[in-house]
């Protein structure tokens, strides 16, 4: 015996708002549920946050006996530590570049002549555990008796010289992030149709037009996306330089950070760092989903 | 005919061309592959770093401190993880649940706020912890702060894989099972949390990837009851230099690591990581 619609609709009803009389409006348990999340992300990420702007504002480490309220520590980071700034940028935007050149082709590739997308995929995740081990793992190599060593021998390279030099941490940082840019690339070109390369090709296009004039403009926002995520990790870049650069010249802001807050106690600086820091973090991710409108649509 | 056309001679012009595309067909896969041999140097590296003795003998004995000195490190490492995974699983499911399901007033203003931690940088986030945890929480270099930090800043990882999953997932299950009696709870249990497995995996193996291997947030907050392992591979390097022992220590946590990550992609494959930390 099967019911009929109009009795299964009236059963709904009943059933909902007997649910509803018992646990309130869908919207006060939709909060209920989000509840945890909210209280979480509040208590460790906001409060701590707002925390870190106030003790910017203080001098020293005085905003724990009795506060002084001062706009010093502003002042001295874009005075004495605009190299760190400048460093900061300079590292993350060409690691960010080198990613783009070299990710490009790569996606490329990889959406459009390889079936075996899997192996690669999980090949890839060796970086992504984390740029310590690669720093690491890198060093060793660049040690003049390291593994490859008859090899770069054999290649009339030096490579000794690279260790703690600039090129060495360009590299450790674009080889993390790498995968940042291929996923987002790859995910732009895969919605590109290949019937219009085909199409431009059988139009006369050469490789480079069809790059210019049909590739490259539909993949435009895999590119700025990708770039923006690459730029955003590498801002906040510790171990590379920390591990693979020399202490003066690839003194970045998370690394002074640290040394001014942890080592030497002056948390009003190591707070105003941090937040130049967060600030140009969150306008990368700002833009980035501006471009993106949104990356979950909500 | 057909096999005639085959063997008789190409055009010389053709067999440039064929010659040609294999030409760059094979630079494009070498391409690749050099690409994946630079992902993997670091790691074959440190591998044949810690099987070597100064002399330049093998031997695992650098080995021992894993299961030596190092083992408490690591058995904190997996502690944290765990804890940790079933900390954001109980936060996670729930939020993903509401903000698919439920109307939430202001949407995405509560989803841009549960993922600030998401947005700002480790070191900022661990100096603005060692600062609110030590004058704000007093709970200075404890496990419960430890833990705190570690879900803040990958409940959001797992809340994506899933939403994305919850998205994918039909209404129409869950009104069939509605229909035929069962209950909210029921229905939760019973149908969708099989049907959001691969979606809640991807979640797990997110926060375990990056849990299991974070030092720098551990580094501003963590004391000398709770160094773990990958802090502990950081610290060796700083103060001993590099050694074997820390190379077999960092050879391990990266085994482990990628020995969950191919399990999952057996399992799972890789569509629930889309979008998200891993491609």
């Amino acid at each position: 015996m099967t019911h009929a619609p109009a009795e299964v609709a009236i059963e709904y009803h009943i059933a909902e708002s007997e649910a509803r009389r018992r646990f309130g409006s869908p919207r006060l348990k939709g909060l209920a549920l989000l509840a945890p999340a909210v209280v979480v992300a509040v208590l460790f990420s906001l409060i701590p946050l707002a925390y870190l702007f106030q003790v910017s504002l203080t001098q020293d480490s005085s905003f724990f006996f009795t506060a002084q309220y001062t706009l010093d520590n502003y002042r001295e980071v874009f005075s004495r530590y605009r190299s760190a700034i400048v460093v900061t940028v300079y590292l993350a935007a060409m690691a960010s570049l080198i990613d783009l050149v070299f990710g490009y082709p790569f996606a490329y590739i990889l959406v459009r002549k390889i079936r075996y997308r899997e192996f690669v995929r999980t090949m890839m995740t060796f970086p992504l555990f984390g740029p310590l081990y690669l720093a690491f793992g890198l060093f060793y190599i660049l040690l003049p008796n390291g593994p490859l060593g008859p090899l770069f021998t054999m290649l009339d390279i030096n490579v000794a010289q690279y260790l703690f030099s600039q090129a060495a941490v360009l590299f450790s940082m674009a080889v993390f992030t790498f995968p940042f840019m291929v996923m987002n690339i790859g995910a732009a070109l895969s919605n590109v149709d290949p019937m219009l390369e085909e199409a431009a090709k059988t139009l006369g296009a050469k490789p480079w037009q069809t790059f210019v004039r049909v590739l490259f403009p539909l993949s435009w926002s895999g590119i700025v996306a990708g770039f923006l995520m690459c730029l955003g990790w590498n801002l906040g870049v510790f171990a590379q330089p920390q591990l693979l650069g020399s202490p003066a010249e690839q003194a970045v802001l998370s690394i002074q950070m640290f040394n001014k807050g942890l080592v030497q106690f002056n948390y009003g600086l190591a707070a105003a760092l941090g937040i130049l820091l967060m600030v140009m973090a969150f306008a990368v991710t700002w833009i980035s989903l501006r471009f993106s409108r949104g990356a979950l649509g909500a | 005919m057909a096999s005639v056309a085959a063997s008789a001679p190409m055009p010389a012009a053709g067999r440039r061309g064929f010659r040609l595309r294999w030409l760059g067909e094979a630079l494009a896969h070498g391409y690749v592959w050099a690409w994946l041999a630079v992902f993997a140097l670091p790691f074959v590296a440190t591998l044949a770093y810690s099987l070597r003795t100064p002399d330049g003998e093998w031997t695992i004995s650098a080995y021992q401190y894993v299961f030596g000195s190092f083992t408490g490190n690591l058995l904190l490492s997996v502690q944290t993880t765990v804890i940790t995974i079933v900390l954001n699983l109980v936060i996670a499911v729930p939020a993903a649940y509401a903000i698919v399901r439920y109307p939430i007033p202001g949407k995405s203003f509560v989803l841009s706020t549960l993922n600030l931690s998401l947005y700002t940088p480790a070191a900022v986030m661990g100096v603005s912890l060692v600062i609110a945890y030590a004058f704000l929480f007093r709970i200075p270099q404890t496990m419960t702060g430890l833990i705190a930090a570690y879900v803040v800043g990958t409940f959001p990882l797992m809340l994506v894989p899933i939403i994305v999953a919850l998205r994918d997932l039909p209404t129409v299950f869950e009104e069939a099972a509605r229909t035929l009696g069962a209950t909210r709870m029921q229905t939760f249990w019973r149908v969708e949390v099989p049907l959001l497995g691969p979606g809640i995996s991807a979640g797990i193996l997110l926060t375990f990837v990056i849990i299991f291997n974070e030092f720098l947030v551990t580094l501003f907050i963590a004391g000398p009851s709770t160094t773990t392992a990958a802090l502990r591979v950081y610290n060796l390097t700083r103060t001993a230099g590099f050694q074997p022992s820390t190379a077999a220590l960092a050879t391990t946590m990266q085994l482990v690591s990628f020995v969950v990550v191919l399990l999952f992609f057996r399992f799972f494959g890789s569509r629930y990581l889309k979008g998200t930390y891993l491609i």
